[in-house]
């Protein structure tokens, strides 16, 4: 060994405080950042990503060749794939971002350096989402492929975009918070995994057929929320304005992750993890807020999106706003017919009316669209109420007005009936463009093949850069 | 308690490290109560204690990892109510350190002299230079997955060294390592005590390797401290209580046991002779006198059988008092532990 020359004892008790040349958080951002996707695991976790992306892709496409999902479902169905994949990608890198740290025995090092606490929890957050933007550029051709020229690609790209990003923060912040408070990494990511199946879980239940419970536990759970607003938005053209509180679960797993970890973790990260009672305490205070704050949200925005029609104590609403469909797709439209009264009704019949808006266009024989033109609900007790389901079948393309027309059955021939009318909902038809299955197949063999060739290059650079002579 | 007053005229001293009353606790269990010391600047420490004795509290106290319930301490003048400022004028290397093996150990060090405020060419340069100094240069840019558990050390004792510490904390460095390795890395502490003028805590459970290195030892025992002060001075204080035991311990070459046994027999301070089990040629003698406490007695009767044995032309390979090196008084004053 040489002398210590080149150990400078300089200015030792005068004045060490030294000026960063970058800001603290930037180095260990680019620290983290060389060890998630130059060390691998980020390159690794997009490929199985591509992989899985292109497995469902490929079904869709097949699908949606066999006119079982129309584009737009499809595109809405991959979006909802890749959002689920990019949030778990988020979650499982910030549960090792901490307590990974604690057991590999780096986080002491990291903590006996000047460096602020809060600029190492802001750095492995945004590492943790850095895989968003490249897990969002892989699911990009598939939507591409899959919307084949419809329309719903922009909002889907720009719902994706925005939706997405609000999730990976909030499950890479809820992956770095259960990191935080965990003393390795296998309880970190076996709460985590806990928590995603969790979340995922109640994702899975078909919307509509949920009650108040289940309606609330769907809006609280943010994966399921964001689904359910993207299912309204980009299936059912329903308006943001309507279904944004589908948003806010998600928002505010995002704000609070984000704000727990800056301002609580940012300033009480040690070496190990420990959890004070005045944490348990206000997370059980949290706890209770949020479910009350729910239920009380449930209460005010569990109205129904129908718009009533009412007359005579009867009313027809009718689910969902204006639809985009293709000819020969299948569109569902439920309606409500409520008897507000305080006494029984006559029988009712129900008939489906579509209207061609543009004059010089052929009229809308609705037996032709629907096998179900009119349906019969007999009588109905005082309140009573009853859900009817359409199923439309567009074979022609423009545009129409579809509405309901609810007609209490006259007591007798002399008698006069007064119907009543649901609102009329806008039905856009667009040309049917043919499959596009054999489109895809490149993509979903290509893309995992790029991402693969990348990670080889990065691994073949990476060995250049370094001595690989001798172990030790 | 100590007031903040007191630790003004402290944090004039001139020692590097002045430590008061530093009380922690675990729940119920004590792990800390009143570590006192101080260390002067180019002075090495040894931290001496049994397991759980309360060394890695005290170190992870002292590098501002953990805060104490009661107590304070002054590094180089700053109070550690301020531990970021004390984290810049110290270097540790932790018991169990863990490194990126993803890593070369040069972008390692170069990282952490960036954290420390270099630009990105200064921490290069600055690492080399502190890589060449710990014996790396060689594998400087080699993955630190493919060091040894001897290289990853000193990588560790760069690391701690990046921000020109005043003071390093080095916790079991020698652990896991070979003879070699041991003495290579001692000898690079004793080095950077000297050159560097850097007070060094040394944590080791090899005590010869603190008896021959430090200068200064503090003794742990379940949390409170049993002894304090130079090696000297911990030896000689406790020595005494040792020696009412009269053991000696001599080891000659195999074929002279019988005649070393008849010298040792006829002299009369010596009560008996025996043979120690383990190693060949070893003796332990039992002293008569020296019960009355008196050292100068003592070193009376060690000159006489030295002279005894040196006349008989017996080669003495070993000659060892108990109670005169720092493992018995180790030994000693953590008993009630080990029992």
């Amino acid at each position: 060994m040489s002398s210590l020359q080149n150990i400078k004892n300089a200015s030792l008790s005068q004045g060490r405080a030294l000026d960063p040349a970058l800001p603290a958080w930037r180095l260990v951002l680019t620290r983290e950042l060389a060890d998630l996707w130059i060390g691998g695991r980020a390159l690794s976790l997009l490929l199985i990503y591509s992989i899985l992306l292109g497995i469902m892709a490929y079904i869709y496409s097949f699908n949606t060749a066999l006119d079982l999902i129309p584009p737009m479902e499809a595109v809405s169905e991959m979006l909802r794939h890749a959002l689920a994949v990019s949030a778990f990608m988020g979650l499982i890198i910030g549960a090792d971002s901490l307590s990974g740290e604690r057991d590999r025995a780096t986080l002491e090092s990291l903590l006996l350096t000047p460096v602020n606490r809060r600029d190492i929890i802001v750095a492995k957050l945004l590492a943790g989402i850095s895989t968003w933007p490249m897990a969002y550029i892989v699911a990009i051709p598939y939507l591409y492929v899959l919307a084949q020229g419809d329309p719903v690609l922009n909002l889907a790209l720009l719902w994706g975009a925005i939706t997405g990003t609000v999730l990976v923060v909030g499950y890479t912040g809820l992956g770095m918070l259960v990191s935080f408070w965990s003393s390795s990494d296998k309880t970190s990511y076996f709460v985590s995994l806990g928590i995603y199946a969790l979340l995922l879980i109640p994702a899975e239940l078909p919307g509509d057929t949920v009650e108040s419970v289940g309606w609330f536990l769907q809006w609280i759970n943010p994966m399921a929320a964001v689904n359910r607003f993207l299912s309204k938005h980009l299936v059912e053209y329903g308006a943001v304005a309507e279904f944004w509180t589908w948003l806010i679960s998600s928002t505010l797993l995002a704000f609070l992750s984000v704000v727990i970890l800056l301002k609580y973790c940012g300033s009480n990260l040690h070496l190990e993890a420990r959890v004070s009672n005045k944490v348990w305490a206000a997370l059980r205070r949290a706890v209770n807020l949020l479910v009350i704050a729910g239920l009380a949200v449930t209460s005010l925005l569990a109205s129904p999106a129908h718009a009533l029609q009412e007359d005579d104590g009867l009313s027809i609403s009718i689910g969902g706003g204006s639809k985009r469909v293709r000819m020969g797709e299948k569109v569902e439209i439920n309606t409500v017919i409520t008897n507000n009264t305080s006494a029984a009704s006559t029988h009712l019949i129900v008939a489906m009316n579509i209207i061609n808006l543009d004059e010089t266009g052929e009229a809308v024989d609705p037996e032709d669209w629907s096998p179900e033109r009119t349906q019969y609900i007999g009588s109905l007790a005082a309140g009573e109420t009853v859900d009817l389901e359409w199923i439309v079948n567009p074979i022609l393309e423009g545009d129409f007005i579809m509405y309901l027309a609810l007609i209490p059955e006259p007591s007798n021939t002399q008698a006069i009936s007064h119907p009543v009318a649901s609102s009329g909902i806008h039905l856009t038809v667009t040309p049917f463009t043919g499959p596009k299955s054999r489109n895809i197949l490149p993509l979903v063999i290509g893309e995992p093949v790029l991402l693969l060739a990348i990670t080889y290059f990065v691994y073949r650079h990476r060995r250049q850069q370094i001595d690989l002579g001798g172990s030790a | 308690m100590i007031q903040r007053d007191d630790f003004k005229s402290l944090s004039q001293a001139p020692e590097i490290l002045v430590a008061e009353g530093l009380r922690k606790s675990y729940g119920p269990r004590c792990a800390l109560q009143g570590l006192s010391f101080s260390l002067m600047a180019g002075h090495i420490l040894g931290f001496l204690g049994p397991n759980g004795a309360g060394k890695t509290t005290s170190i992870r106290i002292l590098t501002t990892m953990m805060e104490p319930d009661a107590g304070h301490f002054v590094i180089d003048g700053i109070g550690s109510e301020h531990p970021n400022e004390i984290r810049q004028r110290i270097g540790v290397l932790p018991e169990n350190p863990g490194f990126p093996r993803h890593m070369t150990g040069l972008e390692y060090i170069a990282y952490f002299g960036q954290l420390y405020g270099r630009t990105a060419a200064e921490a290069r340069e600055h690492a080399l230079g502190l890589l060449e100094d710990v014996g790396m240069q060689q594998r400087a840019k080699s993955l630190i997955g493919s060091y040894s558990h001897g290289m990853r050390q000193r990588i560790g004792i760069a690391r701690a060294l990046v921000n020109d510490p005043v003071i390093v904390f080095l916790d079991e460095p020698t652990l896991g390592l070979d003879l070699r390795g041991r003495q290579e890395l001692l000898e690079l502490v004793q080095r950077i005590a000297r050159e560097r003028n850097t007070a060094i805590v040394l944590c080791s459970h090899l005590l010869s390797e603190i008896e021959r290195l430090c200068d200064d030892v503090v003794i742990l025992n379940v949390g409170y401290v049993v002894a304090r002060g130079s090696v000297a001075e911990v030896i000689g204080r406790v020595e005494k209580n040792i020696v009412l035991r009269n053991i000696l311990r001599v080891q000659v070459p195999p074929d002279s046991v019988t005649q070393a046994q008849q010298i040792l027999e006829s002299l009369p301070n010596i009560m008996t002779v025996t043979l120690a089990g383990g190693l060949a040629g070893y003796m332990e003698l039992e002293l008569a006198g020296a019960d009355n406490g008196d050292s100068g007695n003592v070193q009376q009767i060690n000159n006489k059988i030295l002279s005894m044995l040196i006349r008989a032309k017996i080669p003495i390979l070993r000659f060892e008092v108990e109670g005169g090196r720092l493992e018995d008084v180790f030994l000693h004053l953590t008993e009630d532990v080990i029992q």
